[in-house]
């Protein structure tokens, strides 16, 4: 357990850290974007790769930062029966078998499809078609990247359960809906 | 076990809601829904084992829409917003201006509401903001607890009708619809429930007067000119910020991703002008604007997955035949799908709604004929009353969270029900006078925003391998 709970410590503290990049991304992304719309209509200049970069920015916040909010408990949760009838026991065990269940099989299954499709992109060293866009892969390597980083902290969420369960520490997983 | 197969999409729907109410994060029951039935469908030969892979396609569909960006921006607009300052200023002026008549402040809660709701495009940021600044001092001049309650979280909901809403961006997302448009449409019906709440008001006014009391003398503290410089000084950077973010939309010189954006450049340089602009506010923005972001794209995932799988299986034919066999044509398709979202707004908030139930209804109102502008602009009236409902409305929830705990939970949902009401009236009249919609399309649409020139090629979407 000591050693699984250090993993999972470990895996809390690198995608926090990716989270602060993410949350850069979001400032970043919306200096870039009015400076994309205010070049265009004063000095009528624009260009595709600096247009490209904000959607590049937008993958990044998304598959970056959604572990962290994962460890936030921050997905949304139809939370009738859970916040209502089920004890905290009975959450726990929801959150452990719906990770085991739900989240790592699709981590999985979405790390699988979307991999080959970067070693496409990297071996032709894809680019955009449009003229002065930017190379393809860095993105097409967000995806599985982001799979796999939700999938570890799928992980470190199950550990923490498990040993919540046998009292190993002390934890509270309270839920709250996120505010939108 | 061919009663199984005939009947797959049906089971999927059913499984979807029951894998959803386990009460596990959405995006990945809904992602589980799709993969377990995805292998279902193979067992039975519904679909081809690599269907699967058009997932591919779908994920950077959804990371490379433009579209979509414009949910961080108004996110991180609001978040700036909601504590800049500015809602201070306009409460506080206008509730001078209006506080002499009986429910004054009250008109300037809903007065107030619409010019944020103008400014911005979260109902997070107009609640907490309002509800902050004027619960205080609404019950202090002994308005009534539910009213205070219900008129701030109504105001506060307006926000996701009047443009430039998120909810109408993605509307207009999911319906492949023209966001200029959408925001044209919703003009009237915006204008048409200010009207309504104000009409409430002035009912209450005459029917229960203790509860809406005007502002005593002592409490004005500013005449004349003064007053209406105080008004000035919160109404000049909010019609600025107003025209930077619509104005720029309307007259097609940026998308409504770019106006958002230039809409957080210009909260930002609002709240240094206030002086309330800090490094942990920025921050504090930043990093919910990230997490707010990341699980609303999370569940576009979830929802991409499923329903994939449901085309897949089906389930689009079989909801499609079912909604135009519907008795009553269009208008018996408008009013179900009304109550459907009625009440299913009561389980599901709205970006849940948006990204499953929509793509599953758009379909068959558009074979029936019905104008798709008119149908989103509809469906976000409606969704108003989703962040009303008791006792999971959102706006509700945000209220509890700022309300003093000498405040009982059950006074903030019976102060809701009046405000719901008025939210179906507006749905009530948005369908039998669709000139409301329509009229400001014509007429505000002289420049296209869709017409702005944007050079990013979408990637060659190939079409989805049905069987």
């Amino acid at each position: 357990m000591k050693v699984l709970l250090s993993l999972s410590r470990g895996v809390d503290w690198f995608n926090t850290q990716l989270a602060v990049v993410a949350n850069w991304l979001v400032l970043l992304a919306a200096l870039i974007s009015a400076g994309n719309a205010a070049s265009r209509y004063i000095f009528s200049e624009s260009s595709n790769g600096w247009l490209e970069i904000q959607w590049y920015m937008f993958a990044g916040m998304v598959l970056l930062g959604a572990p962290y909010a994962l460890k936030m408990n921050e997905h949304v949760r139809v939370d009738l029966f859970y916040g209502m009838l089920a004890s905290e026991r009975t959450q726990i065990w929801i959150d452990i078998l719906g990770g085991i269940f739900f989240l790592l099989p699709i981590c999985v299954i979405l790390t699988y499809f979307t991999w080959p499709w970067f070693v496409e992109s990297w071996d032709i060293n894809e680019a955009s078609s449009n003229a002065g866009g930017l190379i393809r892969w860095p993105v097409k390597l967000l995806l599985p990247v982001g799979f796999v980083l939700m999938a570890l902290q799928g992980v470190s969420e199950i550990i923490k359960r498990i040993a919540a369960l046998e009292h190993v520490i002390d934890a509270e997983f309270k839920y709250e809906k996120p505010l939108q | 076990m061919t009663w199984i197969a005939d009947n797959l999409a049906p089971l999927m729907f059913a499984g979807m809601i029951i894998f959803m109410l386990i009460g596990y994060p959405a995006a990945f029951s809904l992602a589980a829904t799709g993969l377990f039935f995805g292998f279902l469908g193979i067992e039975f030969g519904l679909i081809r084992p690599d269907f699967l892979g058009n997932l591919t396609y779908q994920l950077f569909g959804i990371i490379s829409n433009d579209l979509l960006l414009a949910i961080p921006f108004f996110t991180f607009m609001g978040a700036i917003l909601e504590r800049c300052g500015l809602a201070e200023d306009l409460l506080d002026s206008f509730g001078q201006l209006f506080g002499p008549v009986r429910g004054g402040l009250s008109y300037a809660v809903i007065f107030v509401g619409a010019v944020l709701g103008a400014i911005t495009g979260t109902v997070a940021a107009s609640v907490i903001a309002m509800g902050v600044i004027s619960m205080t001092p609404m019950l202090k001049y002994g308005y009534s607890v539910r009213h205070t309650m219900g008129v701030i979280a109504a105001s506060g909901t307006i926000t996701q009708l009047i443009p430039p809403s998120l909810v109408l961006v993605v509307l207009a997302d999911q319906m492949g619809r023209s966001v200029g448009d959408m925001y044209a449409g919703a003009i009237g019906p915006s204008i048409i429930q200010v009207l309504l709440f104000c009409g409430w008001v002035l009912i209450v006014s005459f029917v229960w007067p203790e509860s809406v009391p005007a502002l005593p003398k002592e409490a004005r503290t500013l005449q004349g000119w003064a007053l209406w410089k105080r008004c000035m000084r919160g109404m000049i950077p909010s019609l600025g910020l107003i025209f930077l973010v619509l104005g720029t939309i309307f007259m097609g010189l940026a998308t409504p991703t770019e106006a958002g954006a230039m809409g957080v450049v210009g909260a930002i340089a609002l709240a240094w002008f206030y002086g309330s602009l800090t490094w942990p506010l920025l921050y504090q923005g930043m990093a919910s604007t990230m997490r707010i972001t990341a699980m609303v794209v999370y569940i576009l995932i979830g929802a991409r997955v499923f329903s994939l799988v449901f085309q897949g299986v089906g389930g689009k034919v079989w909801i499609e035949n079912m909604l135009t066999s519907l008795p009553g044509g269009s208008v018996g398709f408008l009013v179900f799908a009304m109550v459907f979202i009625f009440i299913i707004a009561f389980f599901l908030d709205f970006f849940e709604i948006a990204f499953i139930i929509i793509p599953m209804l758009t379909p068959a109102a558009e074979k029936l004929g019905i104008d798709l502008i008119w149908f989103g602009v509809l469906i976000c009236a409606n969704i108003q009353t989703s962040f009303m409902h008791p006792p999971f409305g959102f706006a509700l929830f945000y209220l509890r969270g700022i309300a003093p705990k000498t405040i009982k939970t059950s006074d903030i949902y019976w102060g809701a029900i009046p405000w719901i009401g008025t939210m179906v009236i507006l749905v009530a009249i948005v369908i039998f006078w669709p000139a409301s919609v329509t009229y400001w399309i014509e007429s505000t649409m002289k420049m296209d925003p869709s017409k702005v020139k944007i050079e990013i090629q979408m990637p060659e979407m190939p079409p989805l391998n049905l069987k």
